[in-house]
């Protein structure tokens, strides 16, 4: 009793997201060996690496959809259990609901009984404007191009207000051009809420232009290898020379033998 | 963005428009041969009733409204009089209709129930192994014994037909329900097994349990004409009491209303699919 009010206190308050020697094994591959970090609240964090290191796991265990072998996950000091509407996710293959239209499936997140929301639909017209959807309020997802697909998923795992948005590569898919403008709006809607962004991808340029700090990842098994805070100016600028080395060093940290650029 | 997709589905249009008229064109090509070969051998057969001509089996189809008969409604028990080919086709919808809707009610309520849950999966699938491949005509010998050959016997039969084409359906999608849906929908509040199903496993299998309907629509003509081979009343009936007095012309004017009534159907249907699944 004593000793866990006292492990309790020893922590940072603002701490958001604990990972405490987290493991987690399939069939043949250590996935996840031991990985041990946090998130303050309100932080940006990206997590990058190599496939196959574990980074999509984790970000699934923090959102509950995974049940790690070993360790634990605090989120707000709560240990996780399973999903909850505190923690949004936004999904690499969009992963909408197709046979709904864009406000449908902003909404979906809207109707659960554990959420009540005084107006929902005014709180849909909202985050169609915040991801600039006007005028696809209607539309099938099947209507719609990767990026657009990719803003409704963003609106979707904003709509219940959730203080953690957990991102799995969601620009991966999208060409280069519309990534950097979802890049800028993200960090719009990011400085907007000030919610905890737990955000993966293997694009270490990309990691470098949104991250407050970046956990890079080794693979097999999945450790964390090292962390970096980027304490640049936003919006960054990727030529500048200050860019150039965090995504030298970041990259170094890495090793040449794994090809993370694409 | 929104012109572009304009002009290209214009184009697209005036393209398909071209194209069908092609289509309908060689369609109907495609007819007019088949009635020449039908009319020159219905021609040089001897005896004439081995193949009954095009234009005798037309006044045949014309004869089956010109008179009339009574049917009696079952259930309700109460006459009915109506145009003889309608009288018929009634007599088959009467048991068509409520074995085609039972059936599909069951054989989709089962298969959302096998695809969704494991423990009753592992329980009867290999009973469904079994079962399935048994022809739902087989099951004959048990409508007569058990509702005799009438409307509840060959309804029955329609049943067992309709039952496992809407089975395998439901089945089939809900299994294929992707697991990033069903992850995106727990990390948005979904948390009841019930919940998932409703608002994602159904819709996302609607596409699949629709085409099972649709299939056993059709399926179902074809083995409730054979249960009314055996007796049962009907279009089925008809056709062969038709043939025990030679009158081929009247078998073929049947077939046609078959043809028909299974058409109708089926387009009937299929609007409502577009309707249904416009999301796709």
């Amino acid at each position: 009793m004593a000793l866990s009010s006292d492990s309790s206190v020893g922590r940072d308050a603002r701490e958001k997201i604990t990972i405490q020697n987290v493991s987690r094994s399939y069939e043949s591959t250590q996935a996840l060996d031991d990985v041990s970090f946090s998130v303050p609240e309100g932080e940006f964090c990206c997590v990058v690496g190599p496939s196959g290191c574990g980074k999509t796991t984790l970000l699934r265990a923090i959102a509950g959809l995974d049940d790690p072998d070993g360790g634990s996950i605090l989120v707000g000091g709560d240990p996780v259990t399973g999903p909850g509407l505190d923690r949004g996710m936004v999904f690499q293959e969009y992963a909408l609901f197709p046979w709904r239209t864009v406000r449908g499936n902003i909404r979906f997140g809207l109707d659960r009984p554990a959420c009540d929301c005084p107006d929902c639909e005014g709180r849909v017209r909202e985050l169609i404007d915040l991801v600039g959807l006007d005028g696809f309020e209607d539309a099938y997802p099947k209507e719609l191009s990767g990026g657009m697909k990719q803003r409704v998923g963003i609106a979707r795992a904003l709509a219940p207000d959730p203080e953690i948005i957990l991102m799995d590569e969601p620009f991966g898919s999208v060409d280069a051009r519309t990534r950097d403008r979802l890049h800028a709006e993200l960090l719009d809607i990011w400085t907007q809420t000030g919610q905890t962004v737990v955000f993966v991808t293997h694009d270490i340029d990309e990691a470098v232009t949104l991250a407050d700090r970046v956990v890079v990842m080794d693979a097999d098994p999945g450790t964390v290898q090292s962390t970096f805070s980027i304490d640049l100016e936003r919006p960054r600028e990727r030529t500048s020379r200050d860019f150039v080395d965090h995504v030298a060093r970041i990259r170094d940290a890495l090793g040449s033998p794994v090809d993370t650029s694409h | 963005m929104s012109t572009q997709t304009d002009t290209s589905s214009n184009a697209l249009r005036a393209e398909t428009f071209e194209g069908n008229l092609q289509r309908y064109l060689r369609g109907l090509g495609g007819l007019v041969v088949f009635l020449l070969v039908w009319w020159v051998g219905a021609m040089t057969t001897q005896p004439s009733y081995l193949v009954p001509g095009p234009l005798e089996s037309v006044y045949a189809f014309i004869e089956l409204f010109a008179t009339s008969t009574t049917i009696v409604a079952p259930v309700l028990g109460s006459s009915l009089v109506l145009p003889t080919g309608l009288a018929h086709l009634a007599q088959t919808l009467f048991h068509y209709v409520p074995g085609l809707l039972l059936g599909a009610g069951c054989g989709i309520g089962l298969g959302l129930a096998m695809g969704w849950n494991g423990v009753l999966d592992d329980w009867l699938r290999p009973l469904v192994r079994v079962l399935r491949p048994i022809p739902p005509l087989a099951w004959i010998v048990f409508a007569i014994v058990w509702f005799g050959i009438h409307h509840t016997g060959a309804a029955f039969i329609v049943f067992v037909g309709a039952f496992w084409i809407n089975f395998y359906g439901a089945y089939g999608g809900v299994e294929g329900v992707s697991t990033d849906l069903t992850d995106a929908a727990s990390t948005l509040g979904v948390e009841r097994d019930l919940s998932m199903l409703k608002l994602v496993a159904l819709p996302s299998a609607a596409p699949q349990v629709l085409t099972g309907f649709r299939t056993s629509i059709g399926r179902c003509w074809m083995i409730v004409v054979g249960a009314e081979l055996f007796g049962a009343p009907g279009v089925g009936y008809e056709i062969i009491n038709a043939s025990n007095n030679l009158a081929m012309a009247t078998s073929v004017a049947y077939m046609f209303l078959i043809s028909l009534a299974f058409l109708c159907m089926d387009v009937g249907f299929r609007l409502l699919e577009r309707r249904v699944l416009a999301w796709r």
